[in-house]
Formats: structure tokens, sequence, C-alpha cells
């Protein structure tokens, strides 16, 4: 038996494919592995695709498509050999992180909730190797899973105004790096100078949902060195534009 | 010849550059945008001869002051903000000539919330994925197709020879009659809360924006808290989780972990973008065959203006 699939009209231009609903790596690996083979099949009047933790959102042109037709072609191709389970075998990609407190700026309320040291903190935020498992909230803001229970944390009571570009953060058993500066209610515990959005590449976005992160400490003579680094290819792209 | 300026003196509440919004990057969370009421965007557009895609000012409530530095044509269209030129009144939905020095201004809101300002030509402004339209949430993303004071947006100017007019297609009423189709956890509510949806009067909060539009009715949930987040798209309608629905526009993010009743159908999201705070709607349920045939019988109408 395949994977268990329903289709549930979204609007009249979209179609929400809703996988089993429970947050697991294999589940998550069905969606985004069904999400490429669509994307691959390059399907005329098939807009865009969200996938997610156990769902995929598809937009379609209502000229060419109804709800009832496409889920009958969704049907046929569910019925393929589709799943893809080898991206799991691909290295993840390393992620640089400084945890100084001048950029951890919820060190104090992340302790207090946790009991952990900064110390067990870095050991446990980089030991696991993290899923993307959806983007979205703001262009490029992946949603990584997922953390060490020991890191658990609740979103703060009242969200920053502004986060930091590039601040690392967790909530509940998820961790993420804001692409850009912006409003926000996770816990910041660090910065990496890695840009994980830039508007002015062709392809703007470090992540795309099934690839796997891991985050390593940096101290932060090494960050001040990388962030110029990345701030020279950032002129250097300008100058291009 | 050189460049027409639109230069901004006052950039009024909040306006926008708009355009049909950037399709197909929601996966990497971005959001679709695009002028909120798309019918009279493209409207405007039609009326100085320009195509669809060129980008429009929408104006929201209280209208900016704006110079030109030659010769052109304007049109507005959408809620009627008593649009002036040079200090006298002009017509909305129709083409209008300006001369060198002119300045644009607005006076009283009197009908509707959103405003489109097109002006003849090709604008050449900033886009990014084929858009000019004001990236939601990060300040510093195409910052310019936010309004401010001193802005210069440069348009290669075109005039129309034969001036173009249309009917107002604004249509105001006491209360907004919206058709919805069931959303995906529409079956998760009790019949008692689906009632109480569709039939009181939603009065719309003050927390409206191009994200979305909070309404001041509370929608009891009794499912499941804990929602795994999913797609969700303009006209989605959630339940946030203090009962209060949100109905987002074309700025929303493109997840959202809040059960979702309800889809406003699109051809009634231009409608919807006309509201106020303090205005109210009312909900009817539709089937799905009627929303394909509402949006075909709109595309045929739109195909007869513009031809």
């Amino acid at each position: 038996m395949g994977p268990l699939m329903r289709f549930v009209p979204f609007g009249e231009a979209a179609l929400l494919i809703e996988f089993e609903q429970r947050i697991d790596p294999e589940i998550h690996q069905q969606v985004v592995s069904f999400a490429n083979y669509l994307d691959r099949r390059k399907m005329e009047g098939i807009q865009y695709l969200i996938p997610a933790y156990t769902s995929i959102t598809v937009g379609f042109d209502p000229l060419l498509w109804h709800f009832e037709d496409l889920a009958e072609r969704l049907t046929r191709f569910a019925e393929k050999e589709w799943i893809d389970l080898d991206s799991d075998m691909t290295p993840p990609i390393s992620v640089p992180v400084c945890y100084d407190p001048e950029f951890a700026l919820d060190l104090e309320d992340v302790t207090l909730q946790t009991g952990l040291t900064l110390d067990q903190i870095i050991k446990l935020h980089t030991q696991n190797i993290y899923r993307v498992y959806m983007l979205g909230f703001l262009p490029g803001f992946a949603y990584l899973g997922r953390v060490d229970e020991r890191l658990r944390t609740h979103r703060k009571d009242n969200p920053r105004l502004e986060v930091p570009a590039r601040s690392v953060a967790l909530a509940g058993l998820q961790t993420a790096i804001y692409p850009s500066s912006a409003p926000g209610g996770w816990q910041v515990i660090g910065r990496t100078p890695v840009s994980v959005f830039d508007m002015h590449k062709s392809d703007p976005f470090l992540f795309e949902p099934g690839m796997r992160v891991q985050f390593y400490a940096i101290d932060r003579e090494t960050f001040d060195g990388m962030s110029k680094g990345e701030l020279d290819k950032t002129s250097e792209k300008a100058m291009h534009v | 010849m050189s460049d027409l300026i639109v230069e901004v003196i006052k950039p009024g509440l909040f306006s926008t550059l708009q355009d049909q919004g950037r399709m197909g990057f929601q996966a990497f969370g971005v959001p679709v945008s695009g002028a909120l009421d798309r019918k009279s965007a493209s409207l405007a557009n039609w009326l100085v001869g320009n195509d669809r895609n060129q980008p429009v000012i929408e104006i929201t409530v209280l209208g900016p002051e704006l110079t030109f530095s030659s010769t052109g044509q304007l049109a507005i269209t959408g809620a009627d903000l008593h649009p002036l030129l040079n200090g006298k009144p002009i017509p909305q939905n129709q083409t209008v000539d300006f001369r060198a020095g002119s300045v644009l201004t607005f006076g009283k809101s009197c009908n509707g919330c959103r405003s489109y300002l097109a002006v003849g030509g090709e604008w050449k402004v900033e886009r990014w994925l084929g858009s000019a339209c004001a990236v939601p949430y990060t300040e510093n993303l195409l910052a310019s197709s936010r309004l401010e004071k001193e802005q210069m947006i440069s348009i290669e100017s075109r005039i129309l020879e034969e001036k173009r007019s249309s009917e107002d297609n604004l249509v105001k009423k006491e209360c907004t009659d919206i058709r919805i189709l069931e959303g995906p956890e529409f079956s998760l509510f009790t019949d008692k809360a689906l009632q109480n949806f569709l039939e009181v009067e939603h009065l719309i909060s003050k927390d409206v924006n191009r994200m979305g539009m909070r309404l001041k009715t509370r929608i009891e949930f009794c499912g499941s808290t804990e929602m795994i987040s999913s797609g969700v798209i303009p006209g989605t309608i959630q339940i946030a989780r203090s009962g209060q629905p949100i109905i987002l526009l074309a700025d929303a993010q493109t997840t959202g972990g809040y059960p979702r009743i309800a889809n406003v159908i699109s051809v009634d999201m231009d409608l919807l973008a006309q509201c106020r705070p303090g205005d109210t709607v009312r909900f009817h349920l539709i089937k799905l065959q009627e929303a394909y045939d509402l949006l075909y019988d709109e595309l045929n109408e739109a195909a007869n203006t513009s031809t």
C-alpha cells in the first residue's frame, strides 16, 4: 500500500494534499518527494506548490483545471513510483553559529526555561541534524526540526519588534534563522554570518524543504571574518546589478 | 524625450506600488502580494493604455500628494478619495490629461478603502521575482515600493490619443455579502459554531492591513488546538485561538497553524478589499461549481470591457 493521501478542495484555485497528520521525517519525505515529482512534471496551469509538514498546497489556474480533474490526475500520479528516499543520504549543510552573548539576546530566558548552561545549550543545539520541514513566515524562513527535548522553550510573551537578520532562534522543538530583520517571538540564542536569503542572487534561498542542516559553533573573531566575507560578496554583487 | 518624474510630496496614509504580484515562490515563504482590488487596478491600467503588469499606486483611505514633471495621462479607480488635480476635482474611471508641474492631491474619503492610480507608460522601477510589489514583513526589500516623502518615480510616459472611460465598479452597501467555500477544517467545527459563523454579521475590527483582516466575532473551535502548520492562501479564513476569524489577504504569510474554516471565492476578494474597519460582512456558503461559474462569468465580462 502506498502512502496515505487525501485531496481536499481549498478555494477554487487550490487543492490541498493531506498526508498522515503526524510530524515525522518519513512522512515529510513523502511530502517532499511528491512535491518534487510534481515540480519535475511541469504541468501546465500548476502555479505553485507549498509543501509543509504533512501537506502540499497545489495552486492552479482555474481556467485550465477543475478541482475534480486535478484530484483525478494526482490520484493516478500517486500510484506511480515517486518516493525518493535518497535525500536522507546527501550530507547535511553545515551552518556556522556564533553564540556570543551579544547575539544570544534571549540567553537568560533560555537558561531559565531549560536549566542549561550556555555550553550545554551549544552542545545540544549543534549535535542534531535538522530537517527543513517548511518555509513560511518570511521569505526564506525555514522551520528546522527537531530540537532536542531538553532545549524545548516557549515563545516570548512579548514578541520583539525587531529580531536582527541572521539571528538563530528556538521555539518549541524547532529552530530557525531569521533571513531578514523582522518582528518575532522566538528565543534568540546566536547569529550566523551566513546569508540564508539574498534577494540579489538568481537563486535567493539557501534552504528548501527536505534539506538537512547541522550547526557548528564559531567564536566571535571567526564570525567577524566570515561576516566581512559575506559583505564583500554582497557589494561585489551590488556592483553588477 | 526625458522620462516623466512623479515626485512624492506626501506619501499619504499607506501607499504602495502594486501589480499582479509574484506567483510561484510560496514554497520559499514569499507571499503573492499584488493589488488587493485587482479589478480596479487592472481597470486603472486599461484606462491609460497600460498592460496589466505595469505597477499602479494602491492608495489606502488617505491619499498622497504627487507632482508630475511633464505632461501625461492618469486614471484613478476604486475607492472614491476625492482626487484633485491642481486643486480642481477630477473624475474617476476615465483617462485624465495632466500638464508639466501638475499637482495631484486627495480630499476626504467617502466610499471604499483603496484607490488605484495608474499613469500611462513604462514604469522604471525596481522589481524582484518579476514584481514591483513591496515585500511584506521585510522593511529593506524593495523599500522603494512603499511611497515615501521626496521619492521619485520614473515613467517613460505614453499618451493615448483616444481617451477611455468606464462605469464605476464600486458598489457600496451597509453590509457586504461575501461568498465562501468550505475550508479544509470546516467539518471540524460544530454545527452550532458554523451556524453562528454563517448567520451573524461580522464587524471588521481596526486590525486591517494588506496581510489580513480581523473580524470582531468569536467562533468556537472544539477540535485539537495543536494543528500542524500547513499552506494558507489569500482568501483563507482562519479561526485564531481566541476564536477570532482572520481573513487572509494578498500579503499574508504562506503557512499558518490555525484551522481554516473557509475560503473567500476569488471574485469576491475585490469587494473585501474595499471594506473598512467598522464595516460589516456576511458570509454565504456556496458550492465549488458555483464558484467556477462565477469566475468564468467575471472573466468573460472583463474580456468584453477591455476590447
